[in-house]
């Protein structure tokens, strides 16, 4: 089967200091990976390379089969990357609905149907606004939203794209029990009913067992271990 | 219950202000008012660039100031029709703002504002020191002085002036409006607020920041090349870094990304220094002293201070409902 993302040979430094070296790595549609690995062990380079928000020195990066080393994020995802972020960082002066309306804009369907779309475009809106338990907050401006709403808009604003891969970098970290467990159930339903890949990265062993099928291990830049689970 | 800008208030200033001839000013009161509609409606094209999509930009003046000289120089140099000139000279506004809009797409912060100061200092400089056309009768065009727009009519009465740039800056402040409201002026907003998030979510932000500057700047040049008809020349002080400075303090005072704030802002302080009759210099100190005083009491301006002060009512009344399509918390850029 052809891989939906695969990496080969990734490598990045910043100065003198190698971050990441000769970097493998493949992920087939569909499937839950996990990446572990101590702090400054090179996960989030890693998923910033793979997301596209950082070019690799080294190294191509292949989505579909076709290569998108130098392909940046925006453009990744529209083609159904979509990635979040350890540290939201939200739009202070918009509201979680208009957050949204930003996000289904990138959607070149949405963005050039004009107000024939509007209906579409609403009803899109709602079903994230549901799915992610943000509906009660849709008019609420992103600046005063909770750590929980917060992690809970970046899953809605990633679902958007109704993405074939999404990149989770440490999205359960301080998050309450209840916000845990609805954002887990998202993303298992994610990966079940629409067949949504997604690598996450955590370091919390048992998360990632009870939710990964894969497990890599990073340490000093390199993938020192692949663990079936 | 605190004011609100929807409804019956632009309204009523804009009947005051057509209403405001009738008791027979003075033509110094006239053109106080003349230049402070054009002021207005520079301060609001800043605030499309600056404000909406949040590339704070020193170089404003440069798309102005080249529409200026592009209509002063198709009409008296190449003959142009007035309106052909003016077509023209935004024309060109926009396409100088889509190249400085290219040049800072890559940057951020403190280095877009720096490259636009560079490129409107050069462009200043250069319109400064520079005679670049012999006129008619042996006059040395450029310099200092100027270049003489060639008008197709003689003393314009001062009132028609005034209504001009009046319904000039009604319908301008109008588009800007429309357009900050547009999804194109969410995606700038969004752009302004997190361009990481704005990047992750699809957006490509270089293409959004050039259609800011674009827009800004057509609008820019739209007003400069009004200015100078008004005027009878264009000058270098029309490319002068103090013009992009006034259009950024009108911004802050009146409220960034509001649009209305800074046309408000623009007039009211126009025509309350102009009509003190103070010497320059004290007017600079004047404007400094407002920028102080908002940015330490008002950080969000005057608009985003009401806004933000009627917002926190209705939350503690509990009637508090955000606008469906509305703009987000009050003083913090949206429009």
């Amino acid at each position: 089967m052809t891989a939906l993302l695969s990496a080969e040979g990734i490598t990045k430094s910043f100065g003198a200091t190698r971050v990441i070296e000769g970097i493998a790595l493949s992920i087939a549609p569909g499937e839950p990976v996990g990446l572990f690995g101590p702090n400054g062990s090179g996960k989030t380079t890693l998923v910033n390379i793979l997301s596209g928000l950082l070019f690799p020195d080294a190294g191509t990066v292949r989505f579909e089969g076709k290569e998108i080393t130098r392909l940046p994020i925006d453009a990744r995802y529209r083609l159904g990357v979509a990635r979040t972020f350890q540290i939201p960082h939200p739009y202070p002066a918009l509201s979680v609905h208009e957050a949204l309306r930003v996000a289904l804009a990138a959607d070149p369907g949405n963005r050039s149907a004009g107000e024939g779309a509007r209906g579409d475009e609403e009803g899109a809106i709602e079903d994230l606004l549901s799915r992610t338990g943000l509906f009660n907050q849709r008019l609420v401006p992103c600046a005063l939203l909770s750590q929980g709403c917060l992690r809970r808009l970046e899953f809605a604003r990633a679902f958007a794209c109704r993405p074939k891969l999404l990149i989770l970098d440490e999205v359960f970290s301080a998050l309450s029990a209840l916000d845990e467990k609805e954002l887990l159930d998202l993303l298992l339903a994610a990966n079940r009913d629409d067949g949504t890949a997604f690598l996450l990265v955590s370091h919390n062993p048992p998360l990632l067992k009870s939710l990964c099928r894969r497990i890599l291990v990073l340490e000093e830049g390199r993938i020192v271990r692949e663990r079936r689970v | 219950m605190l004011p609100s800008f929807r409804g019956g208030w632009p309204a009523a200033g804009i009947g005051l202000l057509l209403l405001f001839p009738l008791s027979s000013p003075d033509a110094f009161f006239l053109d106080v008012f003349t230049t402070g509609f054009l002021l207005a409606a520079f301060a609001a094209s800043w605030d499309v660039v600056g404000g909406i999509a949040g590339q704070v930009t020193l170089g404003h003046a440069l798309p102005f100031g080249a529409a200026a000289y592009a209509c002063a120089l198709l009409t008296s140099l190449a003959g142009w029709p007035l309106p052909l000139a003016v077509a023209a000279a935004i024309l060109l506004a926009a396409a100088v703002g889509a190249g400085v809009g290219t040049l800072s797409a890559p940057l951020s912060g403190p280095f877009v504002a720096l490259l636009t100061l560079a490129l409107g200092e050069i462009a200043h400089e250069a319109a400064a020191g520079n005679t670049f056309f012999s006129g008619p009768g042996g006059y040395a065009w450029g310099g200092e002085g100027g270049i003489p727009v060639a008008l197709p009519w003689q003393d314009a009465p001062p009132f028609a002036s005034y209504y001009v740039a009046l319904c000039f800056l009604c319908l301008a402040s109008f588009a800007m409006l429309r357009f900050s409201r547009s999804g194109a002026g969410l995606i700038l907003r969004a752009v302004a607020g997190s361009p990481i998030t704005a990047q992750a979510s699809g957006v490509p932000i270089a293409r959004f920041k050039r259609l800011a500057f674009t827009v800004g700047s057509a609008f820019a040049g739209a007003t400069g090349a009004g200015f100078a008809i008004h005027v009878g020349r264009a000058t270098a002080t029309d490319l002068s870094l103090e013009l992009s400075f006034q259009a950024a303090t009108f911004a802050a005072v009146g409220g960034r990304g509001t649009i209305v704030g800074p046309v408000v802002a623009a007039l009211v302080l126009h025509v309350l220094f102009q009509g003190l009759s103070l010497p320059p210099a004290a007017r600079v100190l004047l404007y400094a002293l407002t920028l102080m005083v908002t940015l330490r009491f008002f950080p969000g301006g005057v608009v985003g201070t009401v806004r933000e002060a009627a917002w926190r009512v209705r939350w503690k009344n509990g009637t508090g409902s955000f606008r469906r399509r509305g703009r987000g918390r009050p003083g913090e850029g949206g429009s």
